[in-house]
This record gives C-alpha cells, sequence and structure tokens, in this order.
C-alpha cells in the first residue's frame, strides 16, 4: 500500500428531469448552486469529498463530472425532458460508480461507500423493470462499491416507491401533503449540504457513520407506508 | 542495574550547531616592493555579526497542505485539553519523546483535542511506560475516555512492574483501564450505574500501552492495543517502517471503513506484540491522525519522519513535526518514540 492522499467520499445527486418538472427548472438550478456554494464554504469538508451530479429522465446525462468542489468553476445546469426512467438510474450507476472509485483509487485515494442522492417528482415510467439493476447496484456481494442511497420524493413521488429505492428505511422521504414542490426542492438541497458536511466529518471517527438529515417540508416515507 | 538513578545524559537533544564559516585566506602582509609603504593593518577582532531575529515556525507543508487558520476555542469545559502537549526525557538507556497534537477540524469546529498520551519512567527497572489513546469522536465525552484510559493503564503498569519482572499481564491492565471508564461514567451520572453501551458511548477510546525495558541484547518493547491505533518501529538506517499491528482496514475492499471495537470493550484474545529493538530502530506508536497519512511509509510523510527521527529532536520541535500540514488529513494526531541509547548500559 503505497501513501494514501486521503480518505474521500463520492456524492451523486441525482436530479429528476422528467417533462413534470418543467415549472420547478428554476428551484432545481437554484439547488444544485447552493449546494455548490455550500461546499465551496466547507474547503476542509469539501476536501475529503467528490461530487458529482447527473440529470435523469429517458436517460442520465452528466451535468457535472466527479468533481473537487474547492477547484470546480462551472455550475450544474439541467435539461427538462423525457419520462421517469429509473432503470437507465440505476443501469448507470451500476458502471458509473465502479469506475469512478476505480479512478480514484488509481489517483492515489482510499473511497468511503459512495453515497447518492436521489430526487424524484414521479413514479418510474419503467413500471418495475428498475428493480433488477437497483437490486445489482445495492447488493454488496456483487458491487463491493454498492452506494448507500438516500430517496426524496416529491409532488407524484410516492413513499412506498421511495422507501424501495433507498437503501435504508430511514434514508427515504417523502415531501409532506400540500408542499410546495418549488421549496421542496430547495430544502433538499439544504438538508444534502447539511448532509454532506455532516458526514464529511463523521466519517472519519472511529464511529463512522453516514449522517443524513431529513429536509424541512419531508416526513419519513417508512412512516407513510400503509396509511 | 544502575539505570534511571540520577546518571542522566544527553542524548542528541539539541540539534548541532553548524561548523563555523570557513576562515578567509591569509591577507599578504606587506605589498609588492613597488608600491608605496602602507601602514601595517592592526589585527581588530572581527565585529560581530548583527542578531538574526528569530523566524517563527510556519507550519510543515507535506505536499498540498490544508488552509491555515486560527482555531476556534475548544468550549468551555475543555481547558484541561489543551491544543498541543508534548514532552520528553532520557533515562541512561532510553529516550523518549512524545506529541499530541489538535487536529485541524477540531480548530475548525471548535472542538477539544480528543487524542492522549501519557509515559512514565519505572526507576528501578529503567523501563519506559507508555500509553496513546483516540478518542471516538462519536462519543459524548471522548477527550475524557482517552486521557483516563492513558492514566489508568500507566498506572496499572508501573504498579506491575514493581510487582515482579515477568511479561506484563495486559488483559489486567485493560480491564483496568476500562473500570475507570464505567466509574467515570457512573459519576457524571449521578452515581447511577451505566447502562451496557453508556460507557462507550460516552468515554470510548482505543488505546495503544505498553513497556520498553533495557535489556543487553537491545531494549524490548511489549505492547497491547484495542483499537485501530498503531505502532512501528522505524529503521532510521533504511528509512522503513515495520507495522506492529495490522492495518486497520482490509486491503481487498475498494472501499474503507474505519469503524473500531474501542474501550471499555477488552477483547479476547488480545492483540498484544514484543519486539525487540536494535540499535538503528525506533518504537513509534500513534494514533490513526498519524497512521493514516503515513501509511505504510514509504511515501513524503514517511520520508519525513525517518530524516527528522534520526536522532531525538527536541520535544516542541516534535509537536511541530507532528503537526504537519497535508490536504484532507485534518484528524487530531500523537505520536510517541522511543530510541536506544547508543552504547547504553543494558541494566
Amino acid at each position: 500500500m503505497a501513501e494514501t492522499k486521503g480518505v474521500l467520499l463520492p456524492a451523486y445527486v441525482l436530479a429528476d428531469e422528467s417533462g413534470s418538472m418543467s415549472p420547478y427548472e428554476q428551484d432545481l438550478t437554484h439547488g444544485l448552486v447552493s449546494l455548490c456554494e455550500g461546499l465551496r464554504a466547507e474547503p476542509m469538508i469539501a476536501a475529503k469529498l467528490r461530487l458529482a451530479v447527473l440529470g435523469f429522465s429517458d436517460d442520465v446525462q452528466v451535468r457535472l463530472a466527479v468533481a473537487d468542489m474547492r477547484r470546480e468553476t462551472s455550475l450544474p445546469k439541467v435539461e427538462i425532458r423525457g419520462l421517469t426512467n429509473y432503470e437507465a438510474v440505476f443501469d448507470d450507476l451500476s458502471t458509473r460508480i465502479p469506475n469512478d472509485v476505480r479512478w480514484l483509487r488509481g489517483e492515489g485515494y482510499k473511497v468511503h461507500r459512495p453515497v447518492v442522492f436521489f430526487l424524484s417528482d414521479g413514479q418510474p415510467t419503467d413500471g418495475g423493470a428498475w428493480r433488477r439493476p437497483h437490486r445489482e447496484l445495492t447488493d454488496r456481494a456483487r458491487t463491493p462499491t454498492a452506494p448507500n442511497i438516500v430517496a426524496c420524493g416529491i409532488g407524484n413521488a410516492e413513499a412506498s416507491t421511495m422507501v424501495e429505492v433507498a437503501t435504508q428505511p430511514e434514508f427515504a422521504f417523502i415531501a409532506k401533503p400540500g408542499t410546495d414542490i418549488g421549496r421542496a426542492v430547495a430544502e433538499f438541497f439544504h438538508a444534502l449540504t447539511a448532509s454532506l458536511v455532516a458526514s464529511g466529518q463523521a466519517l472519519n471517527s472511529g464511529a463512522p457513520q453516514l449522517v443524513v438529515n431529513r429536509p424541512d417540508q419531508f416526513s419519513m416515507a417508512i412512516d407513510e407506508v400503509g396509511q | 542495574m544502575a539505570a534511571g538513578r540520577g546518571r542522566s545524559r544527553p542524548f542528541g537533544g539539541s540539534p548541532v550547531p553548524p561548523p563555523p564559516p570557513a576562515a578567509p585566506p591569509p591577507v599578504p602582509s606587506a605589498p609588492p616592493a613597488a608600491q608605496p609603504p602602507v601602514p601595517p593593518v592592526r589585527s581588530v577582532p572581527p565585529a560581530a555579526p548583527p542578531p538574526v531575529p528569530p523566524v517563527p515556525w510556519r507550519p510543515i507543508a507535506v505536499g498540498t497542505p490544508g488552509p491555515e487558520f486560527e482555531a476556534r476555542p475548544p468550549g468551555r469545559y475543555a481547558f484541561e485539553f489543551p491544543d498541543t502537549e508534548c514532552d520528553g526525557w532520557s533515562t541512561p538507556s532510553l529516550c523518549l519523546r512524545f506529541a499530541s497534537v489538535r487536529g485541524a477540524q477540531h480548530r475548525y469546529s471548535g472542538k477539544p483535542r480528543q487524542d492522549a498520551a501519557r509515559a512514565a519512567c519505572h526507576e528501578a527497572s529503567g523501563s519506559v511506560v507508555f500509553a496513546v489513546a483516540d478518542g471516538v469522536s462519536g462519543a459524548r465525552r471522548p477527550e475524557f475516555g482517552a486521557i483516563e484510559a492513558c492514566r489508568t493503564s500507566v498506572e496499572r503498569m508501573l504498579h506491575l512492574l514493581s510487582a515482579g519482572d515477568g511479561p506484563l499481564d495486559f488483559r489486567d491492565v485493560l480491564l483496568r483501564a476500562a473500570e475507570r471508564l464505567r466509574q467515570l461514567a457512573q459519576w457524571w451520572q449521578g452515581g447511577r450505574e451505566p447502562e451496557p453501551g453508556e460507557v462507550a458511548d460516552m468515554l470510548a477510546t482505543t488505546l495503544v500501552a505498553g513497556v520498553v525495558r533495557p535489556d543487553p541484547a537491545g531494549p524490548v518493547a511489549e505492547l497491547c492495543r484495542v483499537g485501530d491505533s498503531g505502532a512501528w518501529v522505524l529503521d532510521r538506517a533504511a528509512g522503513r517502517y515495520q507495522a506492529l499491528f495490522g492495518a486497520k482496514t482490509g486491503s481487498g475492499s475498494p472501499v474503507v471503513s474505519n469503524a473500531v471495537t474501542p474501550l471499555p470493550h477488552v477483547p479476547d484474545p488480545l492483540e498484544r506484540t514484543v519486539v525487540r529493538l536494535a540499535a538503528p530502530h525506533t518504537l513509534l506508536v500513534g494514533t490513526d491522525g498519524f497512521g493514516d497519512p503515513l501509511g505504510d511509509g514509504d511515501g513524503q510523510v514517511g520520508a519525513l519522519f525517518a530524516r527528522q527521527l534520526a536522532t531525538p529532536v527536541s520535544p516542541p520541535w516534535f509537536a511541530h513535526l507532528l503537526d504537519f500540514s497535508r490536504e484532507t488529513f485534518d484528524d487530531d494526531r500523537t505520536l510517541l518514540a522511543v530510541w536506544p541509547h547508543p552504547g547504553a548500559p543494558a541494566t
């Protein structure tokens, strides 16, 4: 084992760019800007993170490749388009995450288990096809770099679906009924920034844990299932 | 054996002053005859060089340094945990240095240093007894757990050394330390017996405890550990590090975990080791704040410490060295080093 440059947390933001998000495109953009600015304000934490922003609808498109936010000058820009294909998301991550981890290790870093923050405003339009790649992605025996997934649902997204997408029940959140979606998007990014900052500290302790803050205006999805 | 009885001697604790500059070439005493006579030059002592103002130590950067900033205070009840501690002394056979420094993350976030170290000389045997601990930051008062584990284990090892010269009963040492943590937790709870897990929630800490004893064939170090702090033998001649305990994460997994099982848990079997120190060896004991950037020791951090610890440095410099700056490595750091004295009396 050669000298390491440090231990990084790869973090992926999956933003729903399907047509139904059209009224909230500005909210998504503002949320991403606030995320980037929030991380730049914490350079010691940002040094231990690598952030990627991916937009998904019919497919997955890279809005920000795995980046060191202390040095990244561009801002991710979403593009509203198409349907809500969850299968494309988990197929993409099944290839992308192991490749990114391999690249970071090749650069001399060690890597914490990656984390995915998934935001969707609707039910998957691919039926149940997404469950196979999701299962393969999150199976740690099959995918040693399997990520933790935090799922946040807004609009028409259902609590039970978010519970299925998240890798732990306490990582699944759903916007409270009647919540303004634009505000929910903003709260998602506030909580995401705070979670990354707290995790950047906690993961390097002797009791490592991914810190996931519940966004304001969201409730735990598991509490809504079956009601 | 006369070790440790007032026969202290210096052992390279101060840097050797540089040699004086070479004398200038001699000036001819007389000019060539064709030249007009010149009055003889009086021999005047050279003027003293102007005083050089001392230069403050700058952070030692290793690779890309982290950001520089003024530390925040560590909280009103952390006054017993200063940012930096260091110590150093020699017995006739052994030379000790240790330092413990607050990491950049704790300086930035206003938390106290959660590492600790303590060392003592057992005069009758000439042994050096030591403990290094890393309070688990998920606990509520890890800085108290770390220092209490160090104090208790050092006291117990001194007692055991006085009781006999066989191998140290490290299980006894660790159980005493764990019991001390339980007592402290109980005291904080107003006398209520802690529930299972409450001691760890409050005071969990790693610990490496041990002793270095003089021996005719070279000093012998005995160590045990709980958790992921480490120990190494630095071969100063070769610049190589030999880890005395296993790495904290399996090298086969592409993702790492820092999860540890710290005190008050006392594992069975214990993780312990014995090693004899040859003349070019230095025993190093450190928390992961030092061990993580060191890695296998074959990089820039390893080279820095192999070069700087070729001979014992002053305790303040040892602490400054340990406080090196390298981006992403912002944990508290503690390092303890024991050098055998060359040609020292063995017993």
